[in-house]
């Protein structure tokens, strides 16, 4: 037995790999032939070397069970088939990303200045004075370079037809690069003979250019950057991805009682040879918790004067606090507009088509239309809270139109997406499963976007839902030569 | 860029350091109190309690089983439970471990990515195999493969960790433990054996053999002393012999050494050299009884004094 290449069922839906008939898309023949030359025994010991390389690199991602050890490490479910893009539309979603990060960090640089976007109608007031991570906190403050999202991880989806659309940025703390990371390695052991097939653009030199798009925020140019992350500890989700990235990088990483603010506005660890000065810190925690001094005051994770510090322009922090306020799924819908006002472009990727709750005709439409349209609430993420009305009790619709009446600012809503699927590994066949992408976006001095990014992907038959914390399973991404 | 190391990690690679060493002492001297019952007369009174006395957890262990005078069989079981299993006893050998695992966990950035499953591993295999009730033959299995893993994880450290500031923190933790231990056993066979019960006289070098014993130190001990065992050159060979691993002198030489290595060591180097010039000079093959309890505490306050030391002065608190 082989995978049955003729029984893949790529009808209803775009297919990253096969299109409709069975054939290969572009690109994609040679693993198309490369799996099928494979039987049951080989792909089970393929999927087997994948699980031992994942075990052995400690490749773990947290969940948090109710019992006395509190969280465990598990182990990231890994798909060992890989998912594949052209370089030639993938260096056009390039273009895209990047003017869309910049758009929208001139759009927080104006929040926290002169508010002209405001002034010129083109975002209405309400959604500023009624946002929850605008920080009144960070007005009239300049970061380096004014840019306040230095690390943007934008998911991407693919509809029915093939386009491709963002379907949220995440500004904030984003997560998930280290994944797409080890899993290429991962693919180097499991499948080495695939990688003399195919022109595969590495993926490895993230941590580089991360550290390069850090060290380009230094606020003390006399001196060379000292770098750390700020990790809330070993038993948040991402807590993996925060040491990966600081041995990478040959940053510290560092809790937030490792650090201190001196009296001289500097941010200082505490090392065996006494404080040592920290120039730039990658924070991977939220905005709320990092300082109790300004923001939650019972926060144990942050640093005492780390606003002070940052406000005195005596160290950076990487994302900016308050850039949150551009990461909110109501303002998203504005983006198109942003960038339009900002850059003077019309925008290269689209945005799905979306209804503001705010608006009376676009409201009334949503609640006529509750069973057909996806609900998420402005400032999730995860998947949480959001409602799927085609799979929602009527029960669950009722409860979301008496929350959308009652707060309209906080609610949008989508058109139930087609997600594309891409064959998957299930027992010994392939079957279909729905996945998105999420590239990472850096700002710095210069910009820069991931080879591709990491696939997620709904193990679960017919799921959409791609979230690790919810079933969901990751490939390697390929971004290969059109051949 | 020239690399630091924060206060936490060289805190928690010290801390990983005593308790995998005191996992593995604990393991030990377990073992060879098994063995010394085997050779000594029912009648005598050492049975297991002495071992709880060692470590300084006499009043923990009557609050957890009472004052049990009972049967020697079950005297072992109670006193092998507590050492090596009950979650009650923050000292006990599983705990150890467990908190060594801990400490391993938030130190994947530091040591070698392998060494937090091996950790990890010998943690899961402790918890299975040392579970109650525990027969003596599967405890015996259980404690020889602890005792083996744990010293191929300080081989896998050694020959895999950079050897910088966190490698000298966790060899820190490791000696003074075992400096500690040493103390410990000598302390507590000296009390036991000098009471001069000519009864007991017979048995005497059996018990000088399982201090020997649990220090790894036999073999030593036969390659280096001429004599047959008796105190006065056990003693000796292990405050003083310059080579064995274990003995108090070779691990304070160890200590100075990794403090050699550390920056900003002033004080901490000044209390070791003291400390090593002393033992050094002392005459120890004459201390009996209560001078020889005197001179062994000493040694131990000293040890407390030194790593309260490193404490306030590599991992002072917010």
């Amino acid at each position: 037995m082989t995978i049955e290449w003729k029984n893949y069922p790529a009808r209803d839906v775009w297919d990253e790999l096969i299109a409709p008939g069975g054939r290969a898309r572009r690109g994609a023949a040679a693993l198309k032939k490369a799996l099928a030359k494979l039987d049951d025994n080989e792909l089970q010991e393929r999927r087997y070397a994948a699980e031992l390389a994942i075990r052995s690199m400690g490749i773990t991602f947290t969940v948090y069970s109710g019992e006395e050890s509190g969280a465990i490490d598990r182990e990231w479910p890994f798909d060992i088939i890989p998912r594949l893009i052209l370089k030639s539309e993938w260096d056009a979603i390039s273009r895209g990303l990047i003017q869309r990060v910049n758009a929208l960090n001139q759009f927080i640089d104006d929040i926290y200045h002169k508010q002209q976007i405001l002034k010129d109608n083109v975002l209405p007031r309400i959604y500023i004075d009624k946002s929850r991570d605008f920080r009144p906190e960070c007005m009239g403050v300049s970061p380096p370079h004014r840019v306040w999202s230095h690390v943007c991880g934008s998911d991407l989806v693919r509809g029915g037809d093939g386009t491709v659309y963002v379907l949220e940025d995440n500004l904030r703390v984003p997560s998930g690069v280290s994944y797409m990371l080890e899993n290429r390695e991962v693919m180097k052991r499991v499948f080495p003979e695939l990688f003399t097939d195919y022109v595969i653009h590495p993926v490895d030199d993230y941590p580089t250019q991360l550290a390069n798009t850090l060290r380009s925020l230094n606020p003390n140019a006399n001196r060379t950057a000292q770098l750390a992350v700020l990790t809330p500890g070993i038993y948040n989700s991402a807590y993996f991805e925060h040491a990966y990235l600081a041995n990478a990088m040959a940053a510290e990483l560092v809790e937030g009682r490792d650090l201190v603010v001196g009296k001289d506005d500097y941010l200082y660890m505490r090392t065996i040879e006494g404080l040592v000065r920290v120039d730039v810190l990658y924070r991977r925690i939220d905005d709320t918790f990092i300082d109790p001094e300004v923001f939650n005051q019972d926060s144990v994770l942050g640093v005492p004067g780390l606003m002070r510090a940052w406000r005195a322009g005596k160290v950076a922090l990487a994302n900016a606090p308050g850039c949150g306020v551009a990461d909110d799924k109501v303002i998203y819908t504005y983006v198109p507009d942003i960038i339009r006002y900002y850059l003077s472009e019309e925008p290269l990727l689209p945005n799905v088509p979306s209804y503001r709750c705010v608006e009376k005709e676009h409201r009334d439409y949503v609640l006529d239309n509750l069973d057909q349209l996806v609900v998420k609430p402005a400032n999730e993420s995860g998947g949480y809270g959001m409602m799927i009305g085609p799979k929602a009790s009527k029960k669950e619709r009722n409860q979301f139109a008496r929350q959308i009446r009652a707060n309209p600012r906080n609610y949008m809503a989508q058109p139930m997406l087609n997600l594309s699927t891409s064959p998957t590994l299930i027992d010994t066949h392939a079957e279909p499963r729905h996945l998105d992408l999420r590239p990472f976006i850096l700002s710095g001095a210069d910009n820069y976007v991931t080879t591709g990014g990491l696939t997620r992907v709904a193990m679960r038959k017919g799921s959409i839902v791609v979230n690790s914390s919810q079933g969901g399973g990751s490939k390697d991404t390929w971004v290969v030569d059109d051949q | 860029m020239t690399t630091h190391t924060l206060s936490s990690t060289a805190f928690r690679t010290y801390w990983l350091g005593r308790y995998l060493e005191r996992a593995g002492s604990t393991a030990r001297l377990v073992q060879v109190n098994a063995n010394l019952m085997m050779d000594l007369p029912m009648r005598l009174p050492l049975g297991w309690m002495p071992l709880v006395d060692i470590l300084a957890q006499e009043d923990a262990f009557t609050d957890l089983y009472g004052d049990t005078v009972a049967s020697p069989d079950s005297n072992e079981k109670l006193v092998a439970r507590f050492l090596l299993s009950d979650a009650r006893n923050p000292g006990s050998l599983l705990n150890a471990l467990g908190f060594a695992r801990e400490n391993a966990r938030t130190l994947r950035g530091t040591l070698p990515r392998a060494a937090f499953e091996h950790i990890n591993e010998i943690h899961l295999y402790a918890r299975e195999v040392l579970q109650e009730p525990l027969s003596r033959t599967r405890r015996n299995r259980g404690l020889k493969d602890i005792i083996a893993h744990l010293d191929q994880i300080n081989g896998f450290l050694s020959s895999t960790m950079l050897h910088n500031a966190s490698w000298q923190f966790f060899r820190l933790g490791n000696f003074i433990e075992r400096a500690d231990m040493t103390t410990r056993i000598i302390d507590l066979r000296s009390i036991d054996l000098l009471g001069h019960d000519t009864e007991l006289a017979p048995f005497a070098d059996i018990q000088w053999r399982s201090v020997l014993n649990s220090l790894d130190a036999m073999q030593g001990y036969t390659a280096t002393v001429q004599n047959p065992i008796n105190q006065e050159d056990v003693l000796e060979f292990l405050l003083q012999n310059p080579d064995l691993p274990r003995s108090l002198l070779r691990c304070l030489t160890t200590i100075r050494n990794c403090l050699r290595a550390l920056p900003n060591n002033d004080e901490p180097l000044e209390l070791i050299n003291n400390m090593r010039r002393q033992l050094q000079r002392a005459s120890v093959r004459r201390l009996e009884d209560a001078k020889l309890h005197r001179f062994v505490d000493v040694r131990q306050k000293q040890l407390f004094t030194l790593h309260q030391k490193i404490t306030n002065h590599y991992f002072p608190q917010r």
